[in-house]
């Protein structure tokens, strides 16, 4: 039976070494593994995963020059190369537990030491064909955004006590957390703690009271858990978040710069490092960490404009500002043909030319600016109308910049992250703006119309809690949290009332809108799954 | 580039030639028209290469150590799969020394610790015992006095009583290694005994329980027992 398993499995060799392939290969071949390919480089690695779909990838870390096989991993994931039912391998020459943790959001299934005997890679294999046959429902659950079915299936499986438990409860203990049920979480994470320290669990009790927005409490756990834990590096990089929300952004900076002297190959740190530098007034960092950043964003599929102008800025900070037009230089050749490149290259442009002194040229640039963010969708524009109104404020232009920001805040309205960055962009653009005030303000307007809504709706006025929702979601495109309620409340009506194709049309295009923003939402499950059994009367 | 760098890097060179180093040993073990190999000599090449990794990963470790890098990651682990695992990885090496390796625990037994460094840490004890197990090596694990104990044990003629006596003398891990002196016999500086002590005192508890490891003889079997107690 287990030999089966093996035989109609297809399997993929990465290795830059053919030697080490054909050895692989061999060890495969006496597991009686019949289809075999083998990629010589991370390029070749993701040519393959893009034409044929692997049961099991074996990845070595080390691939020589080009993508490493944590780049190979993220792309395969974000290009959704591998199935929910795939098993990816990375196998390492060195003890892999430090890598473990800087790699938290694309984890491989499994990391295997080498050098490994057949007997160590079959053991692994039938190990991991295992769960993941235990977790089938689970997953596919989580691939239907079912949060409630996937906890169900965990508890079953956890009822049964069996040997991988904490891995079912860390498992259950992730979704609860995604599902936004953080105090079912913490009764797990406590459960595990009073049994014995346990890195993870702490890890997640400080996120869970980050969300609940108890930022004290959480910095508390994220600093104990780096006590206990040095290497354990996500843990500084949630006590940076949880420092920058209670404003002690020196201390945010500090313990961001204490990871990447850990673990120096992660990205998005960096790019996090530079950004709160440059906010900090300290642009030589800056320079470091972007510098950093687009070195190891090369040849990653997470490769983005905003590190070129991230850089850009950080030099033009430090005066160098002919190196800052070329690297802007280099923006559209690295990443041709997208709007937001062109974007990310007119508000860097707007920035150095300021400090240059030629603020024609500033406006000049700013006025290419908002042709490229009109070419955006919907999704970036939250995000990209920050770094508009950041450069806006630079060139003197304190009007539009506010206008900028109210339209985000009313988008993002019950975003956290965002409306954090928001503060910090105002801060790191010395503008007299009190975001604060202007975000408290406008939360209780939005809040209001929601809450006007939903009153409407349960006093059976459905017309007007939808012409009242339907204004807002068109007022607000990018609020989630409008966009699902305006959705909610016409399906109601529908459910009662009959549904037409208008309305269904309708509904499905603030779900589009929520989906394209934000997939993961927890919210998202129940308004498609009725939607689903809606069906047009004339 | 530092030197950690150059250090995995060469790290990563020597480990895979040590991979094709076993892989084809394995290959020519198992070919039965394979005319070429005296199977003790393949084993005694075999039993090397993986000597040669094992201390290659200490001495990684030990790198980590001086650089106060080296942490315990402790996640609860089920000791009759740990066991499996530690026995895929050492079954080639004792069944070409004509060793029967085992485990013995409870079906429920479970226990605190980073299974990656417990792991290496076996390895190394396991090809060490391999060269003075008669027929077997042994490995248990038991819950005595709030700590997990874990036991490798072999039925060989036992530490000799000067090293027993050495090794009880010494209250930190620190004299283990300033009182190897000047030798140079892999055997006698008791870096491998260092290692371990240090590995198992990276595993604390918040009411200051740390582990530690104890050398004994007669056990179970009537060789050499390697103790490892964790909190």
């Amino acid at each position: 039976m287990a030999d089966e398993e093996y035989l109609n499995k297809k399997y993929l060799i990465v290795d830059d070494f053919s030697d080490v392939r054909s050895a692989i290969r061999s060890i495969l071949r006496s597991l009686e593994v019949t289809q075999v390919d083998q990629a010589r480089d991370g390029n070749d690695a993701i040519a393959q995963m893009t034409s044929r779909r692997y049961d099991v990838v074996l990845c070595d870390y080390n691939l020589g020059p080009g993508k490493d096989g944590q780049q190979v991993l993220e792309e395969a994931r974000h290009n959704l190369l591998l199935g929910v039912d795939s098993i990816f391998i990375m196998i390492t020459a060195e003890n892999t537990r430090d890598m473990v943790m800087s790699a938290v959001e694309y984890a491989p299934d499994s990391y295997l030491s080498k050098p490994f005997t057949k007997d160590i890679l079959k053991r692994r294999l039938d190990k991991l064909f295992e769960r993941k046959a235990d977790l089938r429902k689970v997953n596919k659950a989580l691939m239907a955004k079912d949060y409630s079915a996937a906890i169900a299936e965990l508890d079953d499986l956890i009822a049964r006590n069996p040997k991988n438990l904490p891995d079912l409860l860390k498992l259950k203990s992730e979704v609860c957390l995604t599902a936004t049920r953080y105090d079912d979480a913490i009764v797990i994470f406590e459960q595990v703690l009073a049994e014995h320290e346990t890195s993870w669990a702490r890890w997640g009790m400080g996120k869970a009271l980050y969300w609940k927005r108890n930022h004290a409490q959480a910095m508390e756990m994220f600093k104990q858990l780096i006590v206990n834990d040095p290497n354990f590096v996500a843990a500084y990089d949630w006590l940076a978040k949880t420092q920058a929300e209670l404003k002690q952004f020196e201390e945010a900076e500090q313990t961001l710069h204490a990871a990447v002297k850990i673990s120096p190959r992660a990205l998005k740190r960096q790019q996090q490092l530079g950004d709160l530098a440059l906010s900090n007034g300290h642009p030589e960092q800056a320079e470091t960490a972007f510098t950093k950043a687009v070195t190891l964003a090369k040849h990653s599929v997470l490769n983005h404009p905003s590190l070129f102008a991230g850089l850009a800025r950080s030099k033009s900070s430090n005066s160098k500002h002919i190196e800052a037009l070329k690297i802007i230089g280099e923006i559209t050749k690295v990443f041709p043909g997208q709007p937001e490149a062109v974007f990310y290259k007119a508000t860097a442009t707007a920035a150095v030319k300021q400090n240059q002194g030629d603020t024609a040229a500033a406006a000049d640039a700013m006025q290419n600016a908002e042709k490229a963010i009109a070419q955006c969708g919907e999704t970036t524009r939250s995000k990209l109308g920050l770094e508009m109104a950041k450069t806006y404020v630079q060139i003197g232009e304190q009007e539009k910049a506010t206008l900028l920001l109210q339209h985000a805040i009313a988008n993002n309205h019950d975003d956290e992250e965002f409306l954090m960055e928001l503060v910090q962009v105002c801060r790191e653009a010395n503008f007299e703006y009190d975001a604060e005030t202007a975000i408290r303000e406008i939360q209780q307007r939005v809040v209001k119309t929601n809450n006007t809504g939903v009153y409407l709706i349960k006093q059976g006025k459905f017309d007007e809690a939808i012409k009242l929702l339907n204004e807002a979601a068109e007022e607000m495109p990018g609020n989630k949290t409008i966009n699902l309620n305006a959705a909610k409340a016409m399906i109601i009506r529908m459910e009662k009332q009959g549904a037409s194709m208008d309305d269904i049309l309708t509904v499905r295009r603030y779900v589009d809108r929520v989906q394209a923003l934000a997939l993961q939402d927890w919210r998202l499950h129940e308004v498609t799954s009725r939607l689903k059994n809606m069906t047009p009367t004339n | 580039m530092d030197f950690s760098d150059i250090l995995a890097s060469s790290i990563h060179d020597i480990k895979n030639s040590l991979g094709s180093i076993l892989n084809t040993l394995d290959a020519l073990i198992n070919n039965p028209d394979n005319q070429l190999a005296d199977s003790q000599q393949v084993s005694l090449l075999q039993h090397e290469t993986q000597r040669a990794n094992s201390t290659l990963i200490q001495l990684l470790n030990l790198y980590k150590l001086g650089n106060a890098q080296l942490t315990a990651r402790v996640t609860k682990q089920h000791l009759g799969d740990f066991f499996e695992d530690v026995i895929a990885d050492n079954q080639a090496l004792c069944r070409a020394l004509a060793l029967d390796l085992t485990y013995v625990c409870d079906a429920q037994t479970t226990g605190y610790f980073d299974a990656d460094l417990i792991h290496g840490l076996l390895n190394s004890a396991i090809g060490n015992a391999g060269r003075y197990a008669r027929t077997k090596i042994q490995l248990s694990a038991a819950k005595t006095q709030n700590y997990l104990v874990i036991r490798l044990e072999d039925d060989g003629v036992g530490f000799p009583e000067s090293l027993l006596q050495w090794f009880t003398s010494q209250q930190q891990p620190e004299q283990i290694m300033v009182s190897t002196g000047g030798s140079s016999d892999p055997a006698r500086t008791h870096l491998g005994l260092y290692f371990a002590a240090r590995v198992a005192e990276l595993h604390h508890t918040p009411d200051g329980r740390k582990g530690y490891i104890q050398l004994r003889n007669d056990y179970s079997l009537p060789g050499g027992c390697f103790e490892l107690w964790l909190p």
